[in-house]
């Protein structure tokens, strides 16, 4: 059972520095980066779930390709607003970032 | 006790490690091409972890996607960044403490569940060949429709994007 | 054991290519050419620049050199000499070419000069172009196979090569092959005559020799690849396996080496575009094909 704790641990830390970095960066960039090592640290725990409890069921497996694939998609959304930002205001420094409230 | 046994939670915990330690070094460096390939290394780590714990098509999957997906965020992060070198040492922070509190009641809350919870016995893997034959049949047969949304939500998300990032048409 | 004969067959490659390279580009064939060069590289002086990051700088050659090592474990030379026979060695390939860019990137940004950066990036933007031409046709090839094994893709080979029996997926690979070793006329990131050198620029001495020698080892890679998925590996009649297979390998060096000789060099939009607006619809129509034939011919 070690190794799975070990495992969850890591995903543990991982989620908790993802969600620091995501609260406290001003950069939209950098925000997309702590939201991905979340989703990183919940592949972790997937992967160690699969493992270490199920090995026989392989939707444990399917459901970290669609996580893989929900990565892909937040950055090229994430990445399509930036430059919409930019374009607009010349920053994506979410501090000034208030007039998205409508 | 095989050898497997012994080495497995050994490897997991030292990419473990460095999954940790790079995903640390993200938010400390203020070079953003440094904090870009750092996230890149905790990814990498974590599909060696992945590899450690015995799923190999997800680990060489995991290694392969977050190259490219990593660099293309370097260069955004060039792109968009006042100090992308971080020479001049700006502070790109707000409500340091309360993320930090943040950050650390998560982790706390997490392991309490690690440690509390009785996990039960571990079960024994299939051959990495057998897998990556039984992942393709999961695929294509229980799990065949996610995979289908999965791929429409992939094309949905490039048409947005590309909506929203398209430079407006002078009319 | 199997893994030291890899190496110094690796390396034995390295130094032909670095033979023929010379002789492609240079017109005149010097056996020990390469040997020359190298010691000069290796006595100079390596100067660093001033204000570049430290480990980019020294991690990015070694790096590539890395890359192209880890691509070239899991291609056998024959059906016993293979470093790592994993269960996902086609995809494995792709994954440790990806790291090529990675390598390419760092040594771009390392040394904060403008030249190195717009190689450096600019080997991104024809990343952006050939990677899906990478994953496509070995799609194609795993399908045939029926398996990800590198060895079992060989043997998936042994009536008809698959140069023959999928073209398309054939040609579509080397040239993504070349755009992975920056070979020209894709050699956007170094770019000689024009960028004065990209991405090594600012490499100079002992640093200079092993970003050499990395591309050098990955045409090699990139070569052995293309032998293994398309061109039946080791197997052959009356030569013996490994002889097959690094006389297949050099050959596509030879080919890669000389295809673009005499084209101009792609600028990385039109790269980009050819990549996506006709490479892509070709390689997904390759896949269809190669799926339909194995359903009618098996």
């Amino acid at each position: 059972m070690t190794t799975l704790m070990a495992a969850l641990v890591v995903g543990a830390i991982l989620f908790g520095i993802g969600l620091y970095g995501a609260l406290s960066q001003t950069n939209l960039v950098m925000i997309m980066m702590g939201v991905e090592l979340m989703l990183g640290a919940a592949m972790v725990n997937l992967v160690a779930f699969w493992r270490f409890l199920h090995p026989e069921i392989y939707a444990g497996q399917m459901f970290v390709l669609i996580v893989m694939t929900v990565m892909a998609l937040e950055m090229a959304v994430g990445f399509a607003i930036a430059t919409g930002r930019f374009r607009a205001k010349g920053s994506v420094e979410m501090e000034e970032a208030g007039d998205l409230r409508g | 006790m095989s050898a497997s046994e012994i080495f497995q939670p050994f490897f997991v915990g030292i990419f473990g490690l460095a999954a940790i330690w790079f995903g640390v070094v993200v938010f400390r460096t203020s070079s953003m091409v440094r904090s870009a390939l750092a996230l890149l290394f905790s990814m990498t780590a974590i599909g060696a972890m992945f590899l450690a714990m015995e799923a190999e098509f997800l680990g060489v999957l995991q290694i392969m996607m977050m190259a490219t997906e990593m660099a293309i965020m370097a260069i955004f992060m060039v792109m968009y960044m006042m100090d992308p070198g971080g020479m001049e040492g700006m502070d790109m922070t707000h409500q340091k403490y309360a993320s930090i509190f943040a950050g650390i009641l998560a982790t706390l809350g997490i392991l309490a569940v690690v440690f509390l919870v009785e996990w039960g016995p571990v079960a024994e893997a299939a051959h990495p060949e057998e897998q990556t034959r039984m992942l393709g049949i999961e695929i294509m047969e229980r799990s065949m429709l996610i995979f289908e949304t999965a791929g429409v939500t992939i094309l949905t998300a490039m048409i947005a994007a590309t909506a929203i990032a398209i430079e407006r048409r002078k009319s | 054991m199997t893994a030291a004969i890899s190496i110094l067959a690796l390396l034995a490659g390295a130094y032909l290519v670095a033979v023929l390279e010379g002789w492609v580009s240079m017109g005149r064939m010097s056996i020990t050419g390469p040997l020359a060069s190298g010691a000069a590289m290796l006595g100079r002086e390596s100067f660093v620049p001033k204000r570049r990051d430290r480990v980019f700088f020294e991690v990015a050659p070694p790096l590539l050199l890395v890359s192209a090592l880890l691509a070239a474990a899991v291609l056998p030379l024959s059906p016993g000499l293979i470093v790592a026979d994993l269960a996902t060695g086609a995809l494995f390939v792709n994954a440790a070419l990806a790291y090529v860019m990675v390598a390419l990137l760092m040594a771009g940004w390392a040394p904060n000069g403008a030249y190195a950066m717009v190689g450096g990036f600019r080997f991104l933007g024809q990343l952006v172009a050939y990677s899906m031409l990478i994953v496509m046709p070995i799609t194609a090839v795993a399908m045939r196979a029926e398996s990800l094994v590198t060895t079992e893709v060989v043997e998936s080979q042994a009536a008809l090569p698959n140069a023959i029996y999928q073209p398309i997926g054939f040609v579509l690979f080397l040239l993504a092959g070349m755009a992975v070793c920056f070979l020209p006329p894709f050699d956007l990131p170094t770019a000689p005559g024009e960028l004065a050198g990209g991405v090594e620029a600012e490499y100079t001495g002992w640093r200079l020799a092993v970003f050499r020698l990395a591309r050098l080892v990955l045409v090699v890679t990139v070569a052995a690849a293309v032998s293994v998925f398309y061109l039946g590996g080791w197997l052959g009649p009356v030569f013996p396996p490994w002889a097959w297979s690094a006389a297949k390998t050099l050959a596509v060096a030879a080919l890669m080496l000389l295809a673009g000789r005499h084209v101009p060099r792609l600028r990385e939009t039109h790269v980009l575009e050819w990549g996506w607006k006709v490479g892509i619809p070709l390689a997904l129509l390759n896949i269809f094909v190669v799926g339909v034939m194995i359903l009618v011919v098996g």
